[in-house]
Protein backbone atom coordinates (compact mmCIF):
# COMPACT_ATOMS: atom_id res chain seq x y z
CA UNK A 1 0.00 0.00 0.00
CA UNK A 2 1.22 3.47 -0.89
CA UNK A 3 2.55 5.45 2.23
CA UNK A 4 1.00 8.55 2.99
CA UNK A 5 3.97 11.45 3.54
CA UNK A 6 1.35 13.08 6.08
CA UNK A 7 2.55 10.23 8.69
CA UNK A 8 6.16 10.43 10.25
CA UNK A 9 9.44 9.00 9.65
CA UNK A 10 11.08 7.50 7.02
CA UNK A 11 10.56 5.25 3.87
CA UNK A 12 12.82 2.87 3.01
CA UNK A 13 12.65 0.88 -0.63
CA UNK A 14 13.63 -2.08 -1.19
CA UNK A 15 15.07 -3.22 -4.50
CA UNK A 16 15.79 -7.36 -5.04
CA UNK A 17 18.06 -8.76 -8.14
CA UNK A 18 15.62 -11.55 -8.54
CA UNK A 19 17.80 -13.21 -10.62
CA UNK A 20 18.03 -17.24 -11.84
CA UNK A 21 20.59 -18.21 -9.78
CA UNK A 22 20.58 -19.23 -5.81
CA UNK A 23 21.70 -15.83 -5.26
CA UNK A 24 19.39 -13.79 -7.16
CA UNK A 25 16.81 -15.96 -5.35
CA UNK A 26 18.56 -15.51 -1.68
CA UNK A 27 18.25 -12.10 -2.75
CA UNK A 28 14.50 -11.96 -3.21
CA UNK A 29 13.93 -13.69 -0.02
CA UNK A 30 15.91 -11.16 2.06
CA UNK A 31 13.88 -8.43 0.64
CA UNK A 32 10.74 -10.14 1.51
CA UNK A 33 11.82 -11.02 4.89
CA UNK A 34 13.11 -7.23 5.50
CA UNK A 35 9.13 -6.52 4.52
CA UNK A 36 7.76 -8.72 6.96
CA UNK A 37 10.42 -7.16 9.97
CA UNK A 38 9.03 -3.40 8.56
CA UNK A 39 12.54 -2.67 7.46
CA UNK A 40 10.97 -1.12 4.60
CA UNK A 41 8.43 -1.58 1.60
CA UNK A 42 9.45 -3.94 -1.12
CA UNK A 43 8.91 -2.73 -4.61
CA UNK A 44 10.06 -3.57 -8.28
CA UNK A 45 13.71 -3.51 -9.46
CA UNK A 46 12.56 -4.15 -13.24
CA UNK A 47 9.93 -1.22 -13.35
CA UNK A 48 13.36 0.51 -12.79
CA UNK A 49 14.57 -0.44 -15.63
CA UNK A 50 12.09 0.00 -17.48
CA UNK A 51 11.51 3.87 -16.72
CA UNK A 52 8.33 3.77 -14.84
CA UNK A 53 7.63 6.75 -13.76
CA UNK A 54 5.79 6.43 -10.60
CA UNK A 55 8.44 3.74 -9.78
CA UNK A 56 11.14 6.23 -10.78
CA UNK A 57 9.20 9.15 -8.63
CA UNK A 58 9.02 6.94 -5.37
CA UNK A 59 12.71 6.13 -5.34
CA UNK A 60 13.59 9.92 -5.97
CA UNK A 61 11.37 11.14 -2.67
CA UNK A 62 12.45 7.90 -0.32
CA UNK A 63 14.51 8.47 2.56
CA UNK A 64 16.91 5.34 1.04
CA UNK A 65 16.75 2.88 -1.89
CA UNK A 66 18.15 -0.32 -0.53
CA UNK A 67 19.55 -2.46 -3.72
CA UNK A 68 19.87 -6.11 -3.00
CA UNK A 69 21.96 -8.26 -5.79
CA UNK A 70 22.71 -11.43 -5.55
CA UNK A 71 25.76 -11.49 -7.48
CA UNK A 72 29.08 -9.35 -8.74
CA UNK A 73 27.43 -8.89 -11.87
CA UNK A 74 25.62 -6.56 -9.44
CA UNK A 75 22.80 -5.25 -12.40
CA UNK A 76 20.59 -3.60 -9.91
CA UNK A 77 23.47 -1.31 -8.85
CA UNK A 78 24.04 -0.83 -12.67
CA UNK A 79 20.35 0.26 -13.07
CA UNK A 80 20.55 2.62 -10.35
CA UNK A 81 23.52 4.33 -11.33
CA UNK A 82 22.00 4.36 -15.01
CA UNK A 83 18.84 6.43 -13.84
CA UNK A 84 21.02 8.64 -11.36
CA UNK A 85 19.22 7.48 -8.13
CA UNK A 86 20.84 7.10 -4.82
CA UNK A 87 21.05 3.98 -3.02
CA UNK A 88 22.73 1.45 -0.49
CA UNK A 89 24.05 -1.24 -2.06
CA UNK A 90 24.70 -4.58 -0.57
CA UNK A 91 25.35 -7.99 -2.67
CA UNK A 92 24.81 -11.77 -1.60
CA UNK A 93 28.01 -13.04 -2.38
CA UNK A 94 29.67 -10.58 -0.45
CA UNK A 95 28.27 -12.05 2.39
CA UNK A 96 29.87 -15.39 2.60
CA UNK A 97 27.54 -16.81 -0.29
CA UNK A 98 29.00 -18.93 -3.15
CA UNK A 99 26.73 -18.25 -6.77
CA UNK A 100 26.03 -21.68 -8.04
CA UNK A 101 26.68 -23.81 -4.99
CA UNK A 102 25.07 -22.45 -1.54
CA UNK A 103 21.91 -23.72 -0.68
CA UNK A 104 19.63 -21.33 0.57
CA UNK A 105 17.31 -22.32 3.34
CA UNK A 106 15.50 -20.30 5.36
CA UNK A 107 18.13 -20.18 8.41
CA UNK A 108 20.52 -18.38 6.00
CA UNK A 109 18.02 -16.15 4.82
CA UNK A 110 17.47 -14.99 8.32
CA UNK A 111 20.83 -14.95 8.43
CA UNK A 112 21.83 -12.47 5.58
CA UNK A 113 18.57 -10.86 6.37
CA UNK A 114 19.80 -9.63 9.41
CA UNK A 115 23.44 -8.71 7.92
CA UNK A 116 21.68 -6.75 5.36
CA UNK A 117 19.14 -4.83 8.49
CA UNK A 118 22.24 -3.36 9.67
CA UNK A 119 24.33 -2.39 6.85
CA UNK A 120 20.81 0.16 6.29
CA UNK A 121 21.62 1.45 9.67
CA UNK A 122 25.50 2.08 9.16
CA UNK B 1 -4.21 17.83 -20.23
CA UNK B 2 -5.18 15.76 -17.41
CA UNK B 3 -3.61 15.90 -14.13
CA UNK B 4 -3.92 13.43 -11.56
CA UNK B 5 -3.54 13.65 -8.05
CA UNK B 6 -2.67 10.47 -5.90
CA UNK B 7 -3.39 9.99 -2.32
CA UNK B 8 -5.73 8.97 0.50
CA UNK B 9 -7.66 12.42 0.72
CA UNK B 10 -5.24 13.83 3.55
CA UNK B 11 -4.40 17.61 4.25
CA UNK B 12 -1.67 17.32 2.15
CA UNK B 13 -3.52 15.66 -1.05
CA UNK B 14 -5.96 18.63 -0.68
CA UNK B 15 -2.91 20.75 -0.46
CA UNK B 16 -1.56 19.45 -3.21
CA UNK B 17 -4.60 19.62 -5.51
CA UNK B 18 -5.30 23.38 -4.63
CA UNK B 19 -1.64 24.16 -5.85
CA UNK B 20 -2.26 22.60 -9.10
CA UNK B 21 -5.34 24.50 -9.92
CA UNK B 22 -4.24 27.44 -8.94
CA UNK B 23 -0.95 26.90 -11.02
CA UNK B 24 -3.48 25.98 -13.94
CA UNK B 25 -5.40 29.14 -13.96
CA UNK B 26 -2.71 31.11 -13.56
CA UNK B 27 -1.15 29.49 -16.75
CA UNK B 28 -4.38 29.58 -18.33
CA UNK B 29 -4.32 25.91 -19.39
CA UNK B 30 -7.07 23.82 -19.40
CA UNK B 31 -6.69 20.85 -17.21
CA UNK B 32 -9.14 18.18 -16.28
CA UNK B 33 -8.32 17.71 -12.66
CA UNK B 34 -8.67 13.95 -11.25
CA UNK B 35 -8.46 13.02 -7.59
CA UNK B 36 -7.20 8.96 -7.37
CA UNK B 37 -7.87 7.53 -3.94
CA UNK B 38 -7.99 4.26 -4.48
CA UNK B 39 -4.94 2.48 -3.22
CA UNK B 40 -4.74 -0.34 -5.78
CA UNK B 41 -4.80 2.26 -8.65
CA UNK B 42 -2.17 3.89 -6.53
CA UNK B 43 -0.11 1.05 -6.45
CA UNK B 44 -0.37 0.33 -9.99
CA UNK B 45 1.14 3.34 -11.14
CA UNK B 46 4.01 2.02 -9.14
CA UNK B 47 3.57 5.16 -6.01
CA UNK B 48 4.97 4.17 -3.07
CA UNK B 49 4.36 7.44 -1.25
CA UNK B 50 1.57 10.26 -1.56
CA UNK B 51 0.98 12.55 -2.42
CA UNK B 52 1.32 12.28 -5.84
CA UNK B 53 1.01 14.12 -9.02
CA UNK B 54 0.77 12.87 -12.66
CA UNK B 55 0.23 14.23 -16.05
CA UNK B 56 -1.33 12.02 -18.56
CA UNK B 57 -0.38 9.50 -16.35
CA UNK B 58 3.13 10.33 -16.29
CA UNK B 59 3.40 10.54 -12.56
CA UNK B 60 6.05 13.26 -11.99
CA UNK B 61 6.19 13.57 -8.24
CA UNK B 62 5.51 11.26 -5.14
CA UNK B 63 5.65 11.64 -1.58
CA UNK B 64 5.63 15.54 -1.05
CA UNK B 65 3.36 18.76 -1.55
CA UNK B 66 4.61 20.68 -4.79
CA UNK B 67 3.95 24.40 -4.31
CA UNK B 68 2.26 26.34 -7.26
CA UNK B 69 5.19 27.31 -9.14
CA UNK B 70 6.33 23.78 -8.87
CA UNK B 71 3.67 22.25 -10.60
CA UNK B 72 3.33 25.24 -13.12
CA UNK B 73 6.91 24.09 -14.67
CA UNK B 74 5.52 20.55 -14.48
CA UNK B 75 2.63 21.88 -16.59
CA UNK B 76 4.74 23.92 -18.43
CA UNK B 77 7.01 21.15 -19.54
CA UNK B 78 9.52 21.22 -17.04
CA UNK B 79 10.88 18.72 -14.42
Amino acid sequence: MAECSCGSGETNLLFACSGAANTGFLADQVMRTLVRRKCGKGTCLSAIGADLSGYLASARASTRNLVIDGCPVACGKKIFEGKGLPFVHVVMTELGVEKGTTEITGDLIEEIADKVAAAMKA
Amino acid sequence: MKVQILGMGCPKCKLLEQNAREAARELGIDVEIEKVADSDTIMEMGVMMTPALAIDGNVKSAGKVLTKDQVARILKGGK
